[in-house]
């Protein structure tokens, strides 16, 4: 989807710093993602994806709402660290939205937009390297790792469709990245995708 | 002399101590003891309202003052009659935030304040709600009201330039209004903090008073390890909690690691700032081996999580050591190596020279901390004033320079920079033998602790009463910003547009810091001050 280079709008959506200086800290000499094209711009209206940091305040949704509104499609999101992928800590306080699955419910209901494609990156704050593979995923430079894992003690062909319908559902009705899937059972591991 | 003004004032002594007294003023009476703590050269350093329904009889403020003669906090505690205080923002300027905060979380009202509108909400929270109040729950999301609109004044002789809330300049989000004639900045305003997050109340209700030291460090992703050290000394000072030795030496250690690469990220933000790319990489890549640092001993780049109540969770083996001072002696060469060049850079430094002044007077008035304070000839330093972790014990200078403009920041900031490799190798040097955490406590009931620490941005204060079953009733944390903030606009106005972020990053804000209890409201977080620069006079207000 993104081959080439990348232009990344940054918005602090209530972080607490930690996640921004890793942010600045990839265009610093040790990592240099500048490199590959990736670079940080000053508008959203020249950025191919916005970077939230931060659970999203009461207070500076709207402005992200607006921020998101204008970058250009086809437009990417990630969430970097635990506060804009679920909220962190403060997931049900008074004074945040609680990341950007709220978010996203937030802009369906009350502004009609469809949420972008989404690029979770977890951390507290993420590593510098974390962030960096979060964006080649973006780029489909790297396979994703991560899985999606269920455990079920007994299985039969039932529940194996069961299963399945409800996976597929899953990854139809969402625009994001879908781990691969994985079943496990007693006797060993069956995989779909 | 401070026991003689509250005796006067017919002030009861709660508790008095080597570094704290704690007193219960009357009402009537808490205006005459501000000024007169004012005067005998007590600076306040915050106040916390508290719904003390659930331990004694109503809403009370408590109003902090630092004496930095004596070393000692004072602590005056007020209680609310009808829910009314008399105000002492008319005698204390700083006081205004502090008491239109109480004013929204809590609901007290006070009485004479020259501005009693909202300061902490925004704007679409719905009237009377207040949420630190013991009956309003923390997970409570009341829906959005219609905001009042507000009608601007406009005058036609200046072009208004808005910066922020999301700007590429600013990294954090805040806005700034500047007013300009031609290219000179007349007016500033500051508006709209974006990152309340509801800590303190999240604090209080859902977590334990052992959760909170995690909680803590992440009010600020830069200097959270110094939030946490201060909530830390906070409950320690409450419960009397002895912190073993070898702890306290590892906490100077990896607060002066946290000072270091603040500052080092800092000169690479301003050096950014004024187009000197080159610097901003040098400085971010000797900063990158304190990261590596902070990793090697704590576990984690930045939220070291290694503060406990009553100690510290790792120790610190012979390997570590030799690794931080390998590390320390490289960085410090090339420190020095690039302030040299950077000394002998003419546009840059004219682009810092005489920009951006703070005078020594204003500043004392406003109250700033930190280097801001330093670098207007203010000699204050909460490690020398009220000496923490293993400070006591530890030789190191303050640096203070006299002119006040960002020039003179930078600089006091590179000899901290040089002054913390000092300390580093002095705590490695002398860290002591023995435990690291002392686990052998007791927390008592709605006893008061305060803990203070420098800041890479100034001094830190946490203001904490604790409650039974392992819960914190109140706990308040003041950042450094908080009191810096209000210095901007004087900064700022009769200077260059193309000065404005330079200005602005000089402080070091840290908006995350300051914004976990307050969002500042747009008309009335100003201060005005028209005309030119030198024949200005200074309005407060509406």
């Amino acid at each position: 989807m993104f081959e080439k280079s990348l232009w990344v709008f940054h918005l602090n959506s209530g972080s607490c710093n930690g996640c921004d200086i890793e942010v600045l800290n990839i265009f610093a000499p040790r990592q240099d993602v500048e490199r590959f094209g990736i670079k940080l711009v000053g508008s959203p209206r020249h950025a191919d994806a916005i970077a939230f940091t931060g659970p999203i305040t009461r207070e500076s949704l709207p402005k992200a709402v607006e921020a998101l509104k204008a970058v250009p499609e086809p437009k990417l999101l990630l969430a970097i660290g635990s506060c804009a992928c679920g909220g962190g800590i403060w997931y049900d306080t008074y004074a945040v939205i609680g990341g950007v699955k709220e978010f996203y419910k937030i802009l369906k209901e009350e502004y009609n937009i469809e949420p972008p494609t989404t690029i979770y990156i977890p951390g507290c704050p993420p590593k510098p390297e974390a962030i960096i593979y979060g964006v080649a995923l973006a780029r489909k430079a790297v396979k994703q790792k991560q899985k999606k894992e269920i455990y079920i003690e007994e299985l039969n062909e039932d529940m194996r469709r069961e299963i399945a319908e409800i996976l597929f559902s899953e990854a139809k009705g969402t625009r994001h990245f879908l781990p691969n899937i994985v079943v496990k059972t007693k006797e060993g591991e069956e995989s779909e995708s | 002399m401070i026991l003689d003004i509250l005796r006067k004032n017919d002030a009861e002594v709660i508790r008095h101590d080597e570094r704290l007294i704690i007193t219960s003023v009357p009402n009537e009476k808490l205006e005459e003891v501000a000024k007169e703590l004012f005067s005998a050269n007590c600076y306040y350093a915050t106040g916390v309202g508290v719904d003390e329904r659930g331990m004694s009889q109503g809403f009370a403020i408590y109003h902090i003052f630092n004496s930095e003669n004596e070393g000692k906090y004072i602590v005056i505690k007020t209680f609310a009659r009808n829910l009314t205080i008399p105000s002492i923002t008319p005698v204390i300027e700083g006081a205004n935030w502090a008491e239109r905060e109480a004013m929204d979380m809590i609901g007290i009202k006070f009485d004479g304040h020259p501005e009693p509108e909202r300061l902490i909400l925004p704007d679409d929270w719905p009237e009377g709600l207040h949420p630190l109040r013991k009956d309003f729950p923390y997970n409570k999301r009341p829906p959005s009201i219609k905001p009042k609109s507000r009608v601007k004044k406009k005058d036609p002789n200046t072009i208004e330039v808005p910066v922020g809330p999301y700007h590429p300049a600013l990294h954090e989000p805040e806005s700034f209004e500047l007013y300009i004639k031609g290219e000179e900045i007349v007016e500033a305003k500051y508006k709209g903090f974006h990152v309340h997050r509801g800590m303190e109340k999240l604090a209080e209700s859902r977590m334990t008073i052992n959760q909170i030291p995690f909680l803590a460090e992440r009010i600020c992703g830069i200097c959270g390890f110094t939030h946490s050290c201060a909530y830390c000394q906070a409950v320690e000072d409450a419960a009397k909690i002895d912190v073993p030795e070898r702890a306290l030496y590892i906490r100077t250690l990896l607060l002066e690691i946290e000072r270091i690469h603040s500052h080092l990220l800092w000169f690479g933000v301003v050096f950014h700032l004024l187009g000197f790319e080159s610097g901003f990489m040098h400085t971010w890549r000797i900063r990158e081996d304190f990261m590596n640092l902070a990793e090697i001993l704590t576990g984690n780049r930045k939220t070291y999580g290694m503060n406990l109540i009553g100690g510290v969770r790792r120790a610190i083996d012979e390997s570590k050591k030799r690794k931080v001072m390998r590390i320390v002696e490289g960085s410090k060469r090339d420190t020095v190596e690039i302030f040299d060049n950077v000394m002998g850079m003419r546009e840059l430094l004219n682009r810092m020279e005489n920009v951006g002044v703070l005078p020594k007077k204003e500043a004392r008035g406003i109250g700033v901390v930190g280097p801001t304070a330093r670098g207007s000839g203010i000699d204050t330093d909460v490690r020398i004033d009220h000496p923490y972790a293993a400070y006591g014990e530890l030789e190191f200078k303050v640096p203070v320079y006299k002119t006040g403009d960002v020039l003179s920041r930078v600089l006091v900031r590179y000899e901290e920079v040089l002054e913390s490799f000092w300390i580093i190798e002095q705590v490695l040097d002398q860290l002591p033998q023995g435990d690291i955490i002392n686990e052998n406590y007791k927390i008592p009931e709605f006893a008061i602790g305060l803990g203070a620490t420098e800041a890479p941005r100034g001094e830190d204060v946490h203001f904490l009463i604790t409650e039974r079953e392992n819960k914190v009733y109140r706990w308040h944390p003041r950042a450094p910003t908080y009191n810096n903030l209000p210095a901007l606009p004087i900064m700022l106005v009769g200077e260059k547009l193309a000065d404005a972020p330079v200005i602005i990053g000089s402080i070091d804000p840290c908006f995350s810091c300051t914004d976990h209890v307050s969002i500042i409201d747009a008309e009335r977080g100003k201060i005005l001050w028209k005309g030119p620069l030198n024949e200005g006079v200074r309005t407060w207000g509406g």
